[in-house]
């Protein structure tokens, strides 16, 4: 789906990516991890054609972004930023749908019904008003505008901060259904329970560099590449970790439980 | 010593209460941690205790609120700000010049602080930023703009530390750092009051938990008394942290609050 | 226009000189500008500008300020130049319009005077620290601190909201919006419902910042704590003074 190829960017001082290779099969979830400044944000940058690579490719479906027409970006990469408010430019929730689908070139008369599905989908009031909404809902809309045209890949800049509990919830199910209908999502987040809960893979960057690639629980597992990155594992891989092989791999609170049930029968 | 009597208030122009009938004894050195949705409260509970409420955002305000003995409505913000310092919210929103230095001198010229110089450094240092020293604001990422809205109040040397989610834009280790801070803070007098999202930091670090809803307090007690809630506490948008789940899981009779309490209590299991 | 007004961090001359002398400087030069009736001087001011950006090590910066500027003058210079048909032709145009040498010469000088009398505000401002002038005309000047802080607010507020507007253009950019237009009235056609959330995030941060000035001690600040350690020397002497130079040759030529 999406590939990069010896991307560098910034000079000198600036650099903030260093011959980053990394490719993103299709259907995948990838959730992009590393401590503040690592240069995540920059990356989902790069593969949205927000920023051109210093040297190197960022190419998807096997073509280099650099030569794709704006629309055409448009309508197979949907761009969900960590703050609604630089998104949402229109007074209702319907216009603002509406406004995507027309600058992604889909055609006029198809525009409502994808705006309807979208609308259901996202269980949004069309004629909500985007400026009275609370911050969940914002991101809600949001979301639901950059999936609107139905693109094939997601990309995803920290979009739970400043959510609550629920309202994050409710963003990342829906994100996870749409994958699992077959949209390759990349995220960018720093809270790990949700990278343990939602990703499928996960890449590690620090200073700029791609450090390791894996499933979320290879990755947490792997204290020395975390503590590389300066990152902290979700809680219970940190305390599974504590006790080394003994308990296993667990990720969840279900199987962790179901394991130490079974040490404990064996005793 | 913080005391709030039946504290209602509706903003201006709110459809509904933001918060309602509040009463809450808060003494000295208390490490608590306020949680609940989006909201139910959070903001507006703080504002009532630095004078914001009811003196910028101005509503109808009942009951009262006393901040070692000066009741709020007649003491304004900038009086109280000598005991109680807040981190707010929205971190771009309160940086009020334009470099890291000036925005921590900034209170200490204000209040006529002696020793400038000491207290920023002392700050700059508390947070690991002392290399931002003499960046420009603008320069700076989210995080960054977080340390240093932090550092900027820590340099008051507040009695009274109130801080509103000041990690949303923090990598764990960073935001780990930060209750570390407050944790030190803490113990040596200051009462730290911190809203956050992430229930995990707040059961690890502080000593009793107030939950909100729907501008009413939900729960107010102990972290642990009040884990014990987990079904309640889920129904109103509060996620009980993993290990707890585990410990109830497992049918352990502990509640866990950190991964020191979570290994000892596998490890009795296990033995 | 990214970085415009953006304090530039710095060692120079200029960056050492008094706020007050920065802010005097542009304004006397302003004046000159009006007052000088000559190309030649305008020419000589417009100089000592980018002189003035090269002193204080921006040279770059003032280079595009200028290009920048001179590109917005020559719209209004080629309207001056059809809008004033007195004088004698220089060179005749289609539909009885013509090139005059009063209207090539009123053009000039409006483009120049406009140029020369906008930049050195712009170039010494990026050398000045803010905070300093506010509390150098409270200090200094008897300004009272509410005044002077809304000021300098408001000069802060435009590279920070010009930063605001770059995120959302990013932000509709990466829903394909196209704004690299080369129609100007097009571009502005897009640019306005923009208008909408840079409205929204900056009332939102002018209300946070206020809140968070009055909880740092706003209404205590004055005279008596500001500290303020600018003070007139020679080389803001000599500044002003070339600038008046500057000034009484425009009444004069």
């Amino acid at each position: 789906m999406i590939t990069l190829e010896k991307v560098c960017f910034g000079y000198g001082k600036n650099e903030t990516l260093r011959d980053v290779n990394l490719h993103i099969g299709k259907g995948d979830f990838c959730a992009i991890i590393g401590a503040n400044g690592a240069g995540k944000s920059t990356l989902t940058r790069l593969m949205r054609g927000l920023l051109r690579p210093t040297s190197g490719r960022v190419l998807i479906d096997g073509q280099d972004i650099a030569a794709a027409r704006p629309s055409t970006l448009a309508a197979k990469i949907g761009y969900l930023f960590q703050n609604p408010d630089r998104q949402l430019c229109r007074n209702t929730v319907r216009e603002e749908l509406l406004f995507t689908l027309q600058y992604a070139g889909i055609p006029a008369d198809r525009r409502d019904a994808l705006c309807d599905a979208a609308l259901e989908r996202f269980s949004l009031d069309g004629d909500g008003d985007t400026a009275c909404m609370s911050r969940g809902e914002r991101q809600r809309t949001a979301l639901a505008s950059a999936l609107a045209a139905e693109p094939p890949l997601l990309l995803l800049d920290e979009p739970t901060t400043g959510l609550d509990y629920s309202e994050c919830t409710a963003i990342m199910e829906r994100i996870a259904e749409m994958n699992e209908r077959g949209v390759t999502v990349v995220m960018v987040c720093h809270d790990m329970e949700i990278v343990l809960d939602f990703a499928k893979t996960c890449v590690v960057v620090a200073d700029g560099q791609v450090l390791g690639e894996g499933t979320p629980a290879d990755i947490f597992y792997n204290q020395p590449l975390l503590k590389r990155a300066s990152l902290i594992p979700p809680q219970l891989i940190e305390l599974a970790s504590r006790f080394g092989g003994e308990v296993g791999r667990p990720t969840h609170a279900e199987d962790f439980a179901a394991i130490i049930r079974e040490k404990r029968s064996q005793k | 010593m913080i005391s709030i009597n039946q504290l209602s208030f509706q903003y201006e122009g709110g459809v509904k209460p933001a918060l309602v009938d509040i009463t809450l004894e808060i003494p000295d050195g208390d490490f608590i941690g306020i949680i609940g949705r989006s909201g139910a409260g959070k903001s507006t509970l703080t504002y009532a205790l630095n004078g914001i409420v009811p003196h910028y955002h101005k509503g109808d305000f009942y009951g009262s609120v006393t901040v070692d003995g000066m009741d709020t409505v007649e003491t304004t913000p900038e009086r109280l700000a000598e005991l109680v310092g807040s981190v707010l919210q929205d971190t771009d929103a309160q940086m009020i010049t334009s470099t890291v230095i000036d925005e921590l001198q900034y209170g200490l010229i204000s209040y006529g602080i002696d020793d400038i110089d000491g207290r920023v450094d002392e700050a700059l240092a508390a947070l690991g930023i002392a290399d931002l020293r003499e960046r420009e604001i603008n320069s700076l990422s989210g995080g960054q703009r977080q340390k240093v809205a932090i550092a900027s109040i820590l340099a008051l040397k507040p009695k009274i530390f109130i801080l509103d989610e000041p990690t949303s834009e923090l990598d764990p280790a960073s935001s780990r750092m930060v209750f570390e801070l407050l944790r030190t803070l803490n113990q040596t007098g200051v009462t730290v009051i911190v809203v956050e999202q992430k229930i995990m930091q707040l059961c690890e670090f502080c000593d009793r938990l107030i939950v909100l809803d729907g501008g009413a307090v939900a729960f107010d007690g102990g972290v642990r008394e009040v884990l014990t809630h987990s079904e309640e506490l889920e129904a109103i948008g509060v996620h009980v942290p993993r290990i707890v789940t585990l410990a109830k899981t497992i049918g352990s009779d502990k509640l866990p609050l950190n991964l020191d309490e979570a290994e000892a209590m596998l490890r009795e299991v296990l033995a | 226009m990214k970085g415009f007004l953006e304090y530039i961090p710095g060692d120079s001359i200029l960056h050492r000189l008094d706020p007050r002398t920065k802010l005097l400087m542009p304004l006397i030069l302003c004046l000159a500008c009006f007052a000088a009736d000559s190309i030649l001087l305008l020419f000589v001011i417009l100089l000592f500008d980018v002189a003035l950006g090269y002193l204080g090590g921006i040279g770059k910066q003032t280079l595009r300020t200028l290009s920048k500027l001179a590109r917005i003058m020559l719209f209004l210079f080629v309207l001056q130049i059809l809008f004033i048909q007195r004088g004698e032709t220089l060179i005749p145009l289609i539909a009885g319009l013509r090139i005059t040498d009063e209207g090539l010469r009123t053009a000039a000088l409006v483009a120049l005077r406009l140029i020369a009398a906008t930049m050195p505000l712009a170039t010494l401002l990026s050398l000045t620290k803010l905070d300093e002038l506010a509390d150098s005309l409270v200090v200094r000047c008897h300004v009272p601190y509410k005044y002077a802080y809304g000021v300098t607010a408001a000069i802060r507020f435009i590279p920070e909201f010009s930063r605001q507007m770059s995120e959302i253009i990013e932000a509709q950019t990466a829903r394909g919006v196209e704004f690299d237009t080369k129609n100007p009235f097009r571009r502005i056609a897009m640019v306005i419902p923009l208008c909408v959330p840079l409205l929204i995030s900056s009332v939102r941060k002018i209300d946070g910042t206020a809140m968070a000035a009055e909880l740092r001690g706003f209404n205590l600040r004055g005279r008596h704590n500001i500290r303020c350690t600018s003070r007139f020397g020679l080389s803001d002497g000599v500044g002003i003074l070339v600038c008046l130079a500057l000034a009484v040759a425009g009444v004069l030529l």
